[in-house]
Parts: C-alpha cells; structure tokens; sequence
C-alpha cells in the first residue's frame, strides 16, 4: 500500500517537477540574459490557464490546440513588456532591485486586470479525457497528466534543441554567460534580449495551459506562488542554467508530492524550501551552477 | 572642517524635525484622533527604515524580512497568552527571537545578490509552515493566539518610541564608522575585506539590528491588534511593503524611507477612496511608474540631481 | 619579512603557480615580471589571503599567512592594489581613503585631515566629495594607492601600477613609490612596463606559466636567454 503511494507520489511529482522546471526555466532566461528580476512571472502562468479557458469556452476545440495561439499572443506580450521596461532599467543603479520592483507592479497590475475580467472565484476547465485515468500496475494516473507531461517534455525538448542548436540559442546562451562580450561580437543585445522576453513569457504561459489540465481549479491569486516555485526552482538547479532548472523543477516536485505522503499537510509544503536551503548550504551556487559567490 | 559642519547642521535639522513630530505625534490620542491610520504609518516607517539597514547601507536585499517579523509577534504572544507573563516581557522575549533567529540565518550572507534575497524568502516561508505546524498549546496551531486583551494607546506610545530609537539608529549609522564600513561591503565586499575589514562581523551587526527592529514591530502590532496567526504575521506582503515604501524614499539614505512610507501610504489612501474597483491596478501602475522615472527613489534622486540638497537631505 | 616558500596554486586542473620560492627583505622592492597569464596576480592573491594556496608557506614576520582571512592579513602590515582599480564607487574619495582604517583609535577629524593630506598631495583634494565612481582610471589605481597608506603597511603589493596610465600620472605614482621606499616599505611589483621595474627594483623574478624561470638582478636577468626567449619567443 505504502510503495503504491510512494509510485503515485514519485510519478505525480515528476509531472509537476516537470511543469515547475519550465516556469523555472522560463524565469531563469529571463534572469539570466539580463539580470531581470521578473516577479510577475506567475501572472502569466496564470494568465495561460484563463486563456485556454475562455479558448475552451469559446470553441470547445481541444485545449491542447490552443497552446500554438498562446504562445504566439503571449510572445508577443512578452516582446511589449520588454521594450517597454527593460532598456529603461538596464540604464539604472541596480537593475536587480529596481526591476524587482517594477515587476512586481507589473504583477499587481496583471493580477488585478485577471481578477477584474475573471472574478476571484476559482474556475476549472471542463474538459474530460476519456479514457479519463490509465491504470499501471497498481498505479492510477490521470490522462490529463500523462498529456501534459508529454507536451511539456515535448516543450522542454524543443527547448533544449531551440538552446543548444540554433544559432539564436546559442547566442542566448552566449549572452547569459557574459553578456559584455557578446555585444562586442556583433549580436544586438537588446534585440535578443526582447526575443528572449518573449519566448520566456511564452514558454511561462503554455506551461499555464499544461497547469490547467494537471489542476481542477485555478484562481487569479495563485500567480505569487508560481513565480515563488519558479525562483525556488532556478536557485536550487544554479541561475542561469535553462536545463538546470528544469532538473530543479523535478526535484522540488518530487520532493513536495513525497512529502504529502508522510508529512501532515502543512509541514510538507516546507519540504521544497528545505531542500532549497539544505542544497544552497551544501553547495552555495546550486546544483548545477558555478556563480553564486563572488 | 565644512564637511562636518555640513553633517552637523543637516543632522541638527533632522533632529528637531523629529522632535517635533514625536510631540504632535505623542498628542495624537489625547485629542481622540483615530489612531489606525498613524500606527500603521510608524509602523511602516520602522519597517523600511529597519529594511534599510541591511537593504540600503549593507546590500543584501532580504525578500523574506518578514520572517522576523513574525518571530517577534509570535514570541510576545506566546510570552504573554502561553506564559501569563506581562507586554514588557513579551517584548524582550520579541528581541531575543530576533536575535536568535538572525544568528542562525547568518550563514545566509554568504550568497549574494537574487540568491540571498530568495532563500531568505525560503526561510520565511519554512517559519511560517513550520509555527503553524507546532501543537496548539505551543503556539496556536493554525488558527493562531488571541491575547485575550489589547491597548491601542499604549501600542501606539510603544510604536512611537520604536521609531523614534529606530530614526535615531539609522541616523548615527549613516555617520558613524560602522556605517561607512557597511555601506563599502555594500559596494564590494571582496575589497572591503583586503583593506581589512571583518566582514563577517560587521554584516552580523546590521542583520541583527534589523532583525531586531522588525521583531519588535511584530511584537507591538500583536498588543495593537490583540491577535496573531500564521498568515497575517508571515505575510509575504509585509516584506514587499517594506522593500517598496524604502526603494520609493531612497534606500541607503536617512529619510528616503520616512518619505517613501508616507508618500506611499498616502497615495495608497487616496487611490482606496477614488478608485476602489481599481485600487490594485493603480497601487501596481504607481510603483512601475515610479521605478521607471525615479528608480534611486525620491529622495535618492533629487539627491542625485540637485547636490546642493546634499545640505538637507541625506 | 616575507618568506614565500614552495607556493602552489592549482585552478581544477591548471597549475596557475607551481613550486614557487622567493623572499622580500625589509625595505626592498621585489619585481615579478612574466607575460600573461603566467601567474603574477595568482601570487598576489594567494599572498593576501583572496586565495588559499593550495601548498606550500607564506611566512610573514614569522607569521604563516596561509588559511589566514584576507582581512587579518591587512591588519598584519600588508596592503595591496589591483590590477583592475577596486574603489568602493558610491563612497566619496575621503571615505574610500577612512575604510581601511575604521577600527583606528584615533578620531574622526585627525583621520579625515590625513586622508585629505593625502587627496591633496597629488592634487585630488578639490574632488574629495566626488563619488569614486566618478574617477578616471587612472586617477582611481592612485586613490588606491593612497588608500594603501592609509593603512600605513609595511609591505605593499602593486599589481600594474603604470598600466593605462599617462605619463605625468606615472610620475606621481613613482614619486609615491619612492618615498614610501625612503620611509621603510617593502614591495612587490608586478608590471609589464620593463624599464620601471629594472630602475625601481633590486631583485627580480621572473615567471612563465606559473614557474620561476629566472631570479636575479636586472642586468642579470636582461641577459638572461631563458627569458629572452620566454617574452620573444623562439
Ligand atoms: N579564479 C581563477 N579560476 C581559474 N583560473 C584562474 C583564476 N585566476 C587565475 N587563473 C588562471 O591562472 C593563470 C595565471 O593567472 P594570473 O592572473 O595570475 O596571471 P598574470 O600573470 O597576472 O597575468 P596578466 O599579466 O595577464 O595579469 C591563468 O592561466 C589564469 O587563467
Ligand atoms: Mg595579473
């Protein structure tokens, strides 16, 4: 009984890992390409979860065929956000605070434009895969997660592929490394660094629409919490390190779900940020990084 | 010496400027004034000013400040509800946790930058699951401690006094040595320590101090309200609110976080009155606004442009 | 004073100094010369503590510096600049000129007076409320010499004191140099500018890829083919 749980557990954790690790990810290209602090990156999770909503609600497709539109909407208001506050930042004192700051108006601003339009009631995407759970063993998974894994891992995939074969992958990564030099190579920073906005932006809202299948309900105000996990996330997989931190994901993923099994509720919601703390005290650039300490 | 007459006359300024809100302040409920609005206005005050220690003079920017915050409320509450001893104690025993719980989060200073500011967010987080996770008889459980009894007046008076001390603090500071050591940590910690500055233990002192500062506003805003759960005391809100009000006055100067809070909470009222539907939205677009055209704050700014208000505004 | 004995320093797998072995007597000028990347600035480092050395025994006045924090070995006697000036950029230059002495007994007015002496003699006292950041570069490697002094230590090392430096700058800078010399002082000098370091030091080292190739003094070492053929190649 016990093993079965811990499967259960262990296989829910790794879907959800799945999907944190891309809202990491996302967060993490963002941070990284130029020290952008963007706090209201749950938002746009969020955000995606409303838009394959209304998508459903409105032509009663599959959910999943809205992600290709999501994406295009989304990247396109990531590009927006870029030009309209990233140049102005970089150009301050202390891009990190200051644009800590200013996202998080960005994230008010955007948590009460979804409260506004969607109401605080929690809302839920009635959609039923049939067969609605697959049986393994003794294991029952709902269809829902095994299809938002595979498009994530199909995302993630795409990612990696976009990240570490394309050219412009390249050069994000490049610019991630040292942003300086590149500019001196000849890439134009700023536009890649909008590209790179939106892409992030993109990538944050799809995953909402993976989150919409996983969880029955979603609300406007859970925006916080998914930018708290992605921050979380990217610090333990080491900042600046896509697929870092989406190992990251899976970790605090698998840990949280394993700990609801043998902790009392509350106390197993502490398990993630006390692996972040044991992980950062064992090795204080993260687990996959190699900048932290100066 | 001009430079020290300087120091002089503006922190003579300064002081008197003080003195003379803490007297019309310290008359406040003897005319029967609603007290809400001014607790929660020298409440922030103290907040953003003990933010600034660390924030502005050191630059460690903790996101999760409010960890101890909810300590000190925590420990008063349990003190006096648990314990049946007086406020007084629960106070000290608010210090103490602060002190405690900021030693063992020293370690933390070792990251910098985002890394610091998330994994003491990590930590807020931890104290928060972790109290509410306690028996009942140790500290509330889940639906927290009520204190049985409240004082508004004299929380108040004991708001009023902690941020007098904690004004004063950050004004010697700013002049004193330690500060200037602080405030080159704050520039480049690598550096501070080859010309032979002991990092280590001069951060400590800022990371107690203000660790200090914010467990004991916790503790007073538990007489004020008469109350304390998990939610509110380790509310992350209170951690941004006090990085907001600091960063909109100016962190790293004296005042910055006085003017911040009361411009802040000042807009914050007025868009509350005229604009309830949208409060949120507006509160959000002030501070995006804000950081796009005055990012080293108000009072950071106008230093910044205008030096001979150097004489005034520090 | 300062003993340096079998100093290794190993990057992951770099050697950055290996098997290093040298001595600085009181009141001398020791010159470290060597192309790039052949380990000067990794000797400074391990030296004042920003590095532990992975082998070997820094002996300073009989005190071994090793596994010493950066900060105790200041307050040793031993200041240092960078090769890439290190100011601290939101401090005024009369602040940056106090940090090194902020656990002083002296007061407040009699440390700001010295550090304005300081400023004044080579001629940045108008600028004393400046912010550091506001400085050029070669102004800022001179701020940081002077912060150097005001730590009073008795031994000083330079990292590229002249690079990037207009002549007249440089001059002021060797003025400095000399009468800390004339004042007791010991140093090491590491700079690419030959002709400085053969007329200012007594004693020269000289390394390639983070071994000692030559030792000696300059007329020694320019005829030396080891190091000919170290910086001309073959
Ligand atoms: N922190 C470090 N991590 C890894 N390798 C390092 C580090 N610091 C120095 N190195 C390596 O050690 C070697 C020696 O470097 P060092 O900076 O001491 O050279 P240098 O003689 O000062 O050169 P230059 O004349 O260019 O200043 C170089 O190969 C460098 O790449
Ligand atoms: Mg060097």
């Amino acid at each position: 009984m016990m093993t079965t749980l811990l499967i259960q557990a262990l296989v829910t954790g790794l879907i959800l890992g799945a999907l944190y690790g891309l809202i990491g990810c996302s967060l993490t290209i963002i941070y990284g390409t130029m020290r952008i602090v963007n706090f209201s990156h749950g938002e746009f999770v969020v955000a995606g979860c409303f838009a394959v909503l209304m998508f459903f609600t409105a032509t009663g497709l599959h959910p999943l065929l809205s992600i290709p539109l999501v994406f295009v909407a989304f990247f396109l208001v990531g590009m927006c956000l870029y030009y309209l506050f990233v140049p102005r930042l970089n150009r301050g004192d202390d891009p990190e605070v200051a644009s800590f700051l200013t996202f998080y108006g960005v994230s008010l601003m955007a948590g009460a434009i979804l409260l506004y339009f969607f109401q605080a009631d929690t809302r839920s995407l009635n959609y039923v895969f049939t067969p609605s759970v697959y049986k393994i063993g003794h294991v029952f998974i709902p269809t829902a997660h095994i299809v938002a894994l595979a498009t994530g891992v199909a995302i993630i995939a795409a990612l990696t592929w976009f990240l570490y074969r394309t050219i412009y992958g390249k050069a994000l990564r490049a610019a991630i490394m040292n942003r300086d030099a590149i500019q001196i190579v000849g890439v134009n920073i700023n536009t890649l660094s909008a590209l790179a906005f939106g892409l992030a932006i993109a990538i944050a809202a799809s995953t909402g629409v993976l989150l919409a299948l996983v969880f029955p309900a979603f609300g406007p105000f859970s925006g916080m919490d998914y930018t708290l996990v992605g921050f979380v996330v990217i610090v333990l997989g080491g900042l600046g390190h896509p697929i870092g931190a989406i190992i990251g994901g899976i970790v605090f993923g698998i840990a949280e779900q394993v700990a609801i099994v043998f902790l009392p509720q509350s106390l197993s919601q502490a398990v993630g940020f006390i692996i972040l703390i044991a992980a950062i005290t064992l090795r204080p650039s993260g687990l996959f990084g190699k900048v932290a300490l100066r | 010496m001009s430079s020290n007459r300087l120091v002089w006359t503006r922190t003579s300024i300064w002081l008197g400027f003080l003195a003379l809100s803490a007297l019309g302040l310290g008359l406040l409920p003897a005319y029967g004034f609603s007290l809400a609005f001014w607790f929660y206005l020298l409440l922030w005050i103290t907040l953003a000013s003990g933010l600034n220690i660390m924030a502005g003079f050191t630059g460690y920017l903790p996101f999760g400040y409010v960890a101890f915050y909810g300590i000190g409320a925590y420990a008063a509450a349990v003190t006096v509800k648990m314990h049946g001893l007086p406020i007084w104690a629960g106070f000290i025993a608010a210090a103490l946790a602060g002190v405690v719980l900021s030693l063992m989060f020293a370690r933390t200073m070792v990251l910098r930058g985002i890394y610091f500011s998330i994994v003491s967010l990590a930590l807020a987080v931890i104290c928060r699951l972790l109290i509410a996770a306690m028996p009942e008889d140790v500290a509330g459980g889940s639906y927290g401690i009520s204190l049985g009894f409240s004082n508004p007046d004299g929380a108040y008076y004991a708001m009023l006094a902690l941020m007098l001390a904690t004004l004063l603090t950050v004004t010697w500071l700013a002049q004193s040595r330690l500060g200037m050591a602080l405030r080159a940590i704050r520039d480049d910690p690598d550096t501070a320590e080859t010309v032979g500055i002991n990092i280590g233990t001069v951060r400590l002192k800022a990371w107690v101090l203000s660790a200090v500062i914010a467990s004991m506003t916790g503790a007073i805003e538990a007489w004020y309200t008469s109350i304390v759960d998990t939610e509110t005391a380790f509310n992350l809100l209170v951690s941004t609110k006090a990085v907001i009000f600091a960063v909109a006055g100016g962190l790293g100067t004296v005042i910055g976080p006085v003017v911040g809070t009361v411009v802040m909470l000042i807009v914050d009222d007025l868009i509350w009155q005229h604009f309830p539907v949208l409060n949120v939205f507006l509160l959000g677009l002030v501070i995006v606004l804000l950081m796009m055209f005055l990012p080293s704050g108000i009072v950071g700014s106008l230093i910044r442009r205008k030096p001979f208000l150097r004489r005034i505004l520090f | 004073m300062l003993d340096v004995q079998s100093l290794r320093k190993v990057f992951g797998g770099l050697v950055a100094v290996d098997t290093i072995s040298f001595d600085v007597p009181e009141n001398s000028i020791l010159g470290l010369i060597g192309v790039n990347g052949s380990g000067k600035t990794t000797i400074m480092n391990c030296i004042n503590g920003i590095y532990d050395a992975t082998e070997g025994v820094i002996n300073f006045r009989g005190t071994n510096l090793v596994g010493k924090k950066p900060y105790e070995i200041a307050r040793l006697g031993i200041g240092r600049t960078f090769q890439v000036p290190r100011l601290f950029r939101r401090l005024t230059l009369t602040e940056n000129l106090m940090v090194p002495v902020l656990e002083d007994s002296r007061s407040n007015v009699e440390l700001t007076e010295k550090a304005n002496a300081l400023l004044a003699e080579v001629d940045l006292y108008r600028i004393r409320d400046n912010h550091a950041e506001e400085l050029s570069g070669g102004q800022q490697k001179l701020v940081e010499l002077l912060r150097v002094m005001m730590l009073d230590p008795d031994l000083i090392l330079l990292d590229e004191p002249f690079a990037g430096v207009h002549p007249n700058l440089c001059k002021v800078f060797l003025e400095q140099i000399l009468k800390l010399k004339d004042a007791g002082k010991s140093f090491i000098l590491v700079s690419h500018d030959l002709t400085s370091v053969y007329s200012l030091s007594e004693h020269l080292l000289v390394l390639n890829q983070g071994q000692k190739i030559a030792e000696g003094n300059a007329a020694d070492i320019q005829h030396n083919p080891d190091v000919i053929e170290a910086f001309l190649g073959r």
